[in-house]
């Protein structure tokens, strides 16, 4: 009995390396550049036709849009608004304590980096592309930052990082308690921060600062409710799954703008004397709700994903339901969830320019209130670029991160 | 009829040999009747072999036992325990159960420690040192100690189904259920899982299988049952029931098979 099984497991893995060989046997590969051309670009002439046109078409918006951003543009709409971009209407001196809050996720994220042990790799390529990277930001900055003091601490945010990354990859195994402690106790803190001892009341917060808080407390909230809605959608009291149901149903209905508008207007009518939410309080509940239906139907179709023998396979070892949905459903549920799940919140991240509807400042209503000053008028164009790139800058740090997180867990591998 | 039944009912409570008895026990899925009123007795220790042909019912009786089927007529008593709907009987029955599905059914996103160890962590409270050290143990057990640490999508079928018996022992079950355990498995695998059933059948432990292994059923069986639409059709021991089988529907099917 303990030998054959031992043989047999030789054989297989044998077996199985071999069925990998066969996998990633390469193709051949073109030996010179001009092969490459060959193969690729002009393996006919109707492709040959097609890569001279699309070559011209791209040439030709490249290099307008190159003049314009480099010539026409008119940059200095944004690099004189540029703290209404960021933190809107709040007071010049207490905006240490979003630079306080900057530097709070700074630090934490360079130890999540260092403690997870990861290193980058350095290819010449990615190193090409890494350096480009850097240099086109040091440009932007050199043109928008002023003065010694925000250049102190704009370079101190990469310091802070590195030192949180020295310090996680020194401390390695004993910080990571404290790292994942850290992000839980990070979101409260930066309320704190910008609230007490006399801070600014959230009806003055705004700019980026006000997207990014909005969609991070609409992502923490909306998706332990959404999980539950989800299981509760499948609940086998049928009060529960009615609810849930009708919740999602109407939620997911109905245009986000007239949820805000109504969390705006309609929501304070319907709470009840003395309890008076502030705009930012509703809006996080209003973000919240929508989203949270999106979640359900997300994890919904991560638990259709799970198969049946799963649920078998758990109650048979005696596993109580609650146990089996946390331990066994859920964590497969939610792993196959992911990219629906980050595609989501990113979605929610940029629908928080929505606010733009109500009389808040965030990031693109102050492009468009930048845009609307006097000597900026017919700079509309400037502005807005601005603020798209701030939101595509968050978004697709989301999805690289998503991505990783993806080949971490190894979705669709195991 | 009821007079049978208290008879049963006495019988169980004066019989502490008596591992599962079911009475009766009748399942219909919407108008299809899967079961037609099984009865039968396991004696603790017993090895039972259940054959029939496919849809006669014998998994979805195995089934019945830990309740992965509500049975809708007749009694089950596992180990003094009647299956009730109440959770708490279910549970206890679940956990003095183990249970081998023809697709192992591996938890993918543990490591074969985890798919082990999980139960008795969660169910029975164990730490996690001891409940890691019968994991190791029993992967011994079942001839694959060094794959502890892989997930089981990186194992082959005969390995995972021999991780999927060290999980349901992992339980200390007094009975273990196999349902057509080696039915999903390439020929060259059938054995190695065969050897790690035998080698539980010649231990003291309740086994009842569904398989269509005659061998197995030869050589370590202690009497075998053959369903057939639902019904009981026949019991007797396997050189008995082999040899001399008594009913029309058994001899076809024993020619079909052998």
């Amino acid at each position: 009995m303990t030998d054959v099984p031992k043989l047999g497991t030789e054989i297989e893995l044998a077996l199985l390396e071999d069925e990998r060989a066969v996998e990633i046997a390469p193709t051949k590969k073109p030996a010179t550049p001009r092969e490459w051309i060959r193969q690729n670009l002009f393996s006919s002439a109707f492709n040959g036709i097609l890569t001279v046109l699309s070559a011209l078409v791209i040439t030709y918006f490249g290099f307008q849009l190159v003049k314009w951003i480099f010539v026409n543009a008119e940059w200095a709409v944004v690099k004189t608004n540029l703290r209404i971009y960021m933190v809107g209407r709040f007071p010049l001196e207490e905006v240490w304590r979003a630079w306080a809050s900057v530097y709070l996720v700074a630090v934490l994220a360079g130890l999540s980096w260092g403690v997870s042990g990861l290193r980058l790799q350095w290819t010449p390529r990615k190193a090409a592309f890494r350096a480009s990277l850097g240099a086109a930001l040091l440009l932007v900055f050199l043109y928008l930052l002023e003065g010694l003091k925000i250049w102190t601490l704009t370079l101190g945010i990469p310091a802070a990082v590195i030192a949180g990354i020295a310090l996680g990859r020194a401390g390695s195994r004993r910080l990571r308690g404290l790292v994942i402690v850290g992000w839980v106790l990070a979101f409260p803190m930066i309320i704190i921060f910008l609230r007490a001892f006399d801070g600014v009341p959230p009806r003055v917060w705004g700019g980026f600062m006000l997207n990014v808080l909005l969609a991070v407390a609409a992502t923490l909230l909306s998706f332990p409710i959404g999980v539950l809605l989800a299981l509760g959608r499948r609940s086998t009291l049928p009060v529960v799954s009615k609810f849930c149901v009708g919740f999602i149903e109407l939620f997911r209905g109905v245009p986000l703008v007239t949820l805000i508008i109504s969390g705006n207007f309609i929501l304070p009518l319907m709470l009840p004397p003395g309890l008076e939410l502030s705009l930012i309080v509703r809006m996080i509940l209003v973000f919240t709700i929508f989203s949270s239906a999106y979640v359900a139907e997300i994890v919904r179709g991560g638990l259709q994903g799970v198969h049946f023998g799963q649920y078998e396979a758990a109650r048979a070892v005696g596993l109580s339901t609650t146990r089996m949905m946390a331990l066994i459903v859920l964590p497969q549920a939610l792993r196959s969830t992911i990219p629906a799940m980050i595609s989501h919140f990113i979605s929610l991240f940029k629908d928080t320019s929505l606010l733009a509807a109500l009389a808040i400042t965030d990031a693109l209503r102050a492009a468009r209130r930048a845009s609307a000053q006097l000597e900026f008028i017919g700079d509309q164009k400037e502005a807005l670029l601005a603020a798209a790139l701030l939101f595509w800058g968050v978004a697709f740090s989301m999805s690289r991160w998503s991505q990783r997180l993806e080949r971490r867990l190894g979705v669709g591998e195991r | 009829m009821a007079s049978e039944m208290e008879l049963v009912g006495t019988d169980v409570e004066a019989g502490p040999d008596q591992m599962i008895v079911t009475e009766n026990v009748k399942k219909w899925f919407g108008n299809f009747q899967a079961l037609k009123g099984i009865t039968t007795t396991v004696k603790r220790g017993e090895v039972v072999v259940i054959l029939g042909p496919s849809g006669s019912g014998k998994s979805t009786y195995i089934r019945t036992i830990n309740r992965l089927e509500r049975h809708d007529e007749g009694r089950i008593v596992v180990d003094g325990i009647e299956l009730t709907d109440d959770i708490r009987n279910i549970e206890r029955v679940r956990s003095e159960t183990g249970m081998v599905f023809q697709s192992f059914n591996l938890f993918p996103h543990l490591t074969v420690m985890d798919n082990i160890a999980l139960a008795p962590r969660n169910v029975r409270g164990w730490p996690k040192a001891k409940a890691e050290e019968k994991a190791r143990a029993l992967l011994e057990r079942v001839g694959i100690p060094e794959q502890a640490d892989k997930y089981p999508a990186q194992l082959s079928g005969g390995q995972q189904q021999r991780v999927a018996i060290a999980r349901a022992l992992a339980m200390e079950p007094k009975i273990m259920m196999f349902d057509e355990p080696t039915s999903a498995l390439d020929p060259e695998m059938i054995k190695e899982v065969l050897d790690v059933m035998k080698e539980l059948a010649r231990s003291a432990m309740t086994l009842i299988v569904v398989t269509h292994e005659i061998g197995f059923a030869k050589e370590v069986g202690d009497r075998v049952l053959f369903f057939d639409e639902g019904m009981l059709i026949e019991e007797g021991t396997p050189d008995r029931f082999f040899s001399s089988p008594q009913e029309d529907r058994s001899k076809l099917f024993l020619s079909q098979i052998l």
